[in-house]
């Protein structure tokens, strides 16, 4: 093992789509949580239908928020439902203001910064693919069927009920699953659940909006979608964090990776 | 231990980082303006293609909600709420060869369409229901607008709390729109006080704000610079997009 030595990891390409992809993802994460404030339930249906509710933030009196799942209420308050107004007081108001932009209450705003960083997150995915596949980067991300049986044995082994991870590259099968759901399926149906919503676009591509089972459905599978990513994202910090936090955050700025205890190892 | 507590604290520090940065950025004038950027690519993307979704009358919503400023409470409306819209004339003037002036009899007169259409609120809601009455196209052939006429913006008696007009537009060609609709009835009874009466608009391409309700005058124009704050609508002079297809 050569400890200490420097190699030449991520491309120009690779590290500014990797971290415009940060910033738009934050970006609409943060605005999507503004947009849901505006209605704040979730229906499995296409029409606006209480009884098919999958999912409702309210404050159903001064001081009280509660969260509602599944026809089970949970008491949130302070953190969903009566929450932080953006301004220094409280206020019934689904996500609370220190995690929405702007931080106080605005549905136009947060459409404006919405969309925008839709169209940065898609061009970025677009780049990251085709450029990707190009230079045959996404060679060890892509799960293939001769990783499929080691998937049981890599989850054993996070369980510590096995000693030894199966033998894999850069990248083990379970983050290459995490990685090609996250390319090929999550990121595609984000997309393709946002514009569901949009009148519009379901005039003219109506087939889409009904995949999703109708307008409203299509809210609940773009939330449910962003969760999912959310999921991803932590699990990706938090494997950066744990296997040199320095040294992995230098190579996506400078795109050099200095071999360690850590080498074999993507996250 | 430690380490994991350090990690997800400063991940929601980053969070509200990101947050804080994000209100601070939004006042920026020059960033704004590149956020609005994409509603013209929005514009010239997703458009106006196509025909909105017609459903049976089994999917009506049983429960429509209404979702505008109080009705008109005026002196000018009151009366006509009063005689039943018989003084009501809905005026279509400026680009056009023949300006219009038609009574509520006139309009209904007129050859009438109907569609069970979904309608889509810009906060995320959606709600079915049958409107019927005159195709905009109908009532714009009979104008006929001028060449250079870019606009169609709808005047209303609708009033927010401080007396600001609501006022809606579209383009040529989404007032061409075959789904247009200047609609005269609502589920097959005549649309009521509080939900626009005698003529709202319907527009089920685009989000809710744009089908305005209460219209009283059709005003066709080349440039939307010299109405009110001069963004096309009055939600848009508040700083919602004017393309309403997304």
């Amino acid at each position: 093992m050569q400890t200490g030595k420097v190699v030449y990891r991520h491309s120009a390409i690779m590290r500014l789509t990797h971290w415009l992809f940060v910033i738009s993802f934050l970006a609409l994460v943060s605005t999507g949580l503004q947009i849901f404030n505006a209605a704040p339930y979730l229906d499995a249906s296409d029409k606006t239908t209480p009884a098919r509710r999958v999912l409702e933030i309210s404050a159903p009196s001064q001081g009280v928020g509660t969260t509602t799942v599944f026809g089970r209420t949970l008491k949130t308050t302070g953190w969903l439902g009566w929450t932080d107004d953006g301004m220094g007081g409280k206020t019934g108001r689904a996500f609370p203001g220190w995690i929405t932009i702007p931080s106080y209450q605005d549905l136009a705003d947060g459409r404006r910064w919405h969309l925008f960083f839709a169209w940065i997150m898609v061009f970025c995915g677009v780049a990251y693919i085709v450029w990707g596949a190009r230079r045959h980067d996404l060679r060890e991300l892509v799960l293939r069927p001769s990783d499929i049986p080691k998937l049981l044995p890599m989850q054993l082994y996070y369980f510590r009920l096995r000693k030894e991870p199966p033998a894999h590259g850069k990248y083990n099968p379970l983050q290459k699953m995490a990685y090609t759901l996250v390319l090929f399926v999550f990121a595609p149906l984000i997309v393709l659940s946002g514009l569901a919503l949009s009148p519009s676009f379901d005039a003219a591509v109506p087939w889409i909006t009904t995949m999703f089972g109708g307008r409203q459905f299509a809210r609940l599978w773009h939330f449910v979608l962003m969760i999912a990513l959310c999921g991803f994202f932590a699990m990706h910090v938090m494997l950066v964090a744990t296997t040199g936090l320095r040294n992995h955050i230098t190579s996506m700025i400078t795109g050099r990776y200095k071999l360690g205890a850590h080498d074999g190892v993507g996250v | 231990m430690r380490r994991k507590l350090f990690i997800a604290s400063s991940m929601s520090a980053a969070l509200a980082g990101c947050g804080a940065i994000g209100t601070k950025l939004n006042d920026n004038q020059t960033f704004h303006s590149v956020l609005s950027s994409a509603e013209d690519l929005n514009l010239r993307v997703i458009g106006t293609h196509g025909l909105a979704r017609e459903y049976s009358p089994a999917d009506l919503s049983a429960d429509f909600p209404i979702n505008s400023f109080d009705t008109p409470s005026d002196a000018l409306y009151t009366r006509l709420v009063r005689s039943a819209f018989r003084p009501y004339q809905m005026v279509v003037d400026g680009m056009v060869d023949h300006p219009q002036y038609l009574s509520l009899a006139q309009l209904a007169a007129m050859p009438q369409t109907a569609q069970i259409t979904r309608h889509d609120c810009v906060e995320g809601w959606s709600a079915i229901a049958q409107w019927s009455g005159v195709a905009l196209r109908d009532l714009l052939a009979l104008a006929g607008p001028r060449p250079g006429a870019q606009f169609v913006v709808f005047h209303t008696f609708d009033r927010d709390s401080s007396g600001v007009p609501y006022y809606e537009s579209l383009n040529m060609a989404q007032a061409m729109h075959p789904q247009a609709l200047l609609a005269l009835r609502q589920n097959g009874v005549a649309i009521p006080p509080d939900r626009g009466a005698p003529v709202r608009l319907k527009v089920p391409t685009q989000l809710g704000y744009k089908s305005a309700k209460w219209v009283r005058h059709i005003e066709i124009v080349a440039s939307m610079a010299h109405i009110f704050s001069g963004q096309g609508g009055y939600w848009e002079d508040q700083g919602y997009e004017w393309y309403a297809g997304i």
